[in-house]
């Protein structure tokens, strides 16, 4: 499966990739200027942190937050094996913030749901790859270590 | 092969998996006194609040035993466990012989000996059966005993269903287990803001009614009520161990090794029902908690199917979720001062931040984090689980861990420096961001 992989050398911290995610995937407006006036307000999924560097998801091959979900709302899709949140059936429990090794799960009070990327598995590519101004964020192979025999 | 399993939730369900990924082909039978299956004992509350239907209190799909090729003996209880025949027999006579058997029963709701408990209209919440019983309570008043997260969950399900009520705790705070006194006072406000009346250090003596509870009586007053909730805790279902000789731990729970793994060589526990070694604790503890039966039944599973796997050990770990209001996570210990497993010349910190509407505090032993309490700002708190678990020397990093802009990129390097802690997959994982 592809994955999406970061370079720190390239990532200069201008935090494109948010933005373009919060407004692309979250808002109705689909438009930075309105968006930031939506209420709730939308969030992004990836996030720029630390030296600095965007972070989002790694879809883990043993995903601690699909196990800590009391309901089976975290899921992997069988055919991408992307973890994403069935948003219907999540009840904000935040068990699976709880136990994300990289902290990228956001409890959303106003959306009452656990929001994390999914590394936009309804789109064709996704929006942070496509936004970095220095190709800092790019989708790529995943490596041979995951290949698990079923 | 010949698997048995005793017990339908978290851990019974969670270590068929684990069987079925090395063992497509052997029989798997499991047996459950509780007629439902699959459904999250967590949830029951919100089943009562009307938030959740019953389709939706399900952990796993419908058709998940008939996928796993699992023999599921629902609503049937096993009765007797021989250990040296390899059998079970259960109610109605039948034997069935195993090669392997997992204990995964689970514990009892405590029922405390407090004078008219039998009355009508007091329940606990372990069972759908019970979720079941309280939804269909009539009245105006409820009366909830005990602050624990089942007793605070159950109060805000009967407010949000439009009762009046009381949560009545013993000890000097809610959630006693879970927080401090600190985090706990922040919490409280939450509920009562949700018009729940709270009284902590007052115990229940006497529950009075004629025939159906009318009033809950403490040692300073009375409360009047047409339901009770009784939630004061969970004990380990022993019943067929015990009956079988096996070994009870000093917490009455089943011993087990770091296979999950009884005194009985192929029997083996897991879940509420068995005694792990806890972490944070340096001891064997109970950490009744749903990731720790998912855990502990995954590395029983394997183990059972033949692969040779060590449980990391156990350690409480809880989020109080949307439904009270506040985000708030706690895991390991909550208290320093209170540990009651210190040694001579172990250090002690506790380090703190709060502000109106947060609070952090961390707790480190000799250099490790033992402990840590987030209220308000959680997002960040797997962070500090991984260091727990993996009991990582954090002396260097604690301004970092303490402060708000904690992040993974900043604390990689003190997770590359202990990378023999992690598991070849987990670390990769962790490497695999590119870095």
């Amino acid at each position: 499966m592809k994955i999406l992989m970061v370079d720190k050398n390239k990532c200069t911290g201008c935090h494109q990739c948010e933005l373009w995610c919060g407004t692309e995937i979250t808002s109705v407006s689909k438009e930075l200027t309105r968006a930031i006036h939506e209420q709730p307000q939308p969030v992004p999924r990836v996030y720029v942190e630390g030296k600095p560097f965007a972070l989002q998801c790694r879809h883990c091959e043993d995903a601690p937050c699909i196990e800590a979900c009391p309901n089976g709302t975290m899921r992997r899709d069988p055919e991408t094996g992307l973890v994403y949140v069935n948003e219907p059936t999540c009840i904000a429990c935040w068990m699976c913030v709880m136990a994300c090794p990289f902290g990228i799960i956001n409890p959303s009070a106003s959306m009452k749901v656990a929001i994390k990327c999914d590394r936009c598995r309804n789109m064709g590519y996704p929006i942070c790859a496509e936004v970095c101004p220095t190709q800092a964020i790019t989708l790529e192979e995943r490596k041979d270590y995951r290949t698990k025999a079923f | 092969m010949r698997y048995v399993i005793i017990g339908g939730s978290a851990a019974a369900i969670s270590a068929v998996e684990a069987i079925r990924s090395l063992d497509r082909e052997s029989q798997i039978d499991l047996f459950s006194d509780e007629a439902t299956p699959l459904f999250s004992r967590v949830l029951l509350p919100y089943y009562i609040a009307e938030e959740l239907s019953k389709p939706f209190l399900n952990f796993r799909s419908s058709d998940f035993f008939e996928q796993y090729k699992v023999n599921a003996h629902l609503g049937v209880k096993v009765q007797e466990l021989s250990v040296t025949s390899k059998t079970i027999l259960i109610e109605g006579g039948e034997t069935y012989p195993f090669d392997r058997l997992l204990l995964a029963t689970g514990g009892h709701p405590i029922v405390p000996p407090i004078p008219g408990i039998e009355k009508e209209g007091i329940s606990t919440l372990k069972t759908m059966a019970d979720a079941e019983k309280i939804y269909q309570l009539k009245g105006q008043r409820a009366v909830v005993i005990g602050a624990g997260s089942v007793g605070v969950e159950s109060c805000i399900s009967l407010r949000k269903r439009g009762m009046e009520v009381t949560l009545l705790e013993q000890l000097g705070q809610v959630l006693p287990t879970v927080f401090d006194e600190e985090a706990a006072a922040i919490i409280q406000k939450k509920i009562e803001h949700l018009g729940i009346t709270t009284i902590t250090g007052e115990r229940a003596i006497q529950f009075a009614g004629n025939g159906h509870v009318q009033r809950v009586i403490t040692e300073s007053r009375e409360l009047k009520c047409d339901l009770v909730v009784v939630a004061v805790g969970v004990k380990p279902a022993i019943e067929l161990a015990q009956k079988a000789g096996m070994d009870i731990g000093s917490l009455d729970g089943i011993t087990v090794n770091a296979q999950m793994m009884t005194n009985v060589p192929d029997i083996y526990a897991a879940g509420d029902v068995a005694e792990t070694f806890d972490i944070t604790r340096q001891a064997n503890w109970i950490n009744a908690i749903w990731p720790c039966a998912v855990e502990q039944g995954r590395i029983a599973g394997l183990n059972m199917a033949g692969k040779k796997t060590l449980y990391e050990g156990s350690f409480r770990r809880n989020s109080i979720g949307n439904f009270i209001g506040v985000p708030a996570i706690s895991m390991g210990l909550t208290r320093a001062d209170t540990c009651s497993t210190c040694e001579a010349g172990e250090s002690f910190q506790e380090i703190k931040r709060r502000t109106k509407e947060s609070y952090k505090k961390l707790i480190i032993r000799n250099g490790k984090l033992v402990g840590a309490i987030l209220v308000g700002q959680t997002q960040k708190a797997g962070l500090y689980l991984t260091l727990l678990k993996k009991q990582i020397e954090v002396s260097d990093y604690l301004p970092l861990l303490i402060s708000r802009t904690l992040n993974f990129m900043d604390l990689l390097p003190l997770i590359r420096r202990n990378a023999d802690r992690f598991t070849e997959t987990e670390f990769k994982e962790i490497m695999d961001t590119g870095l």
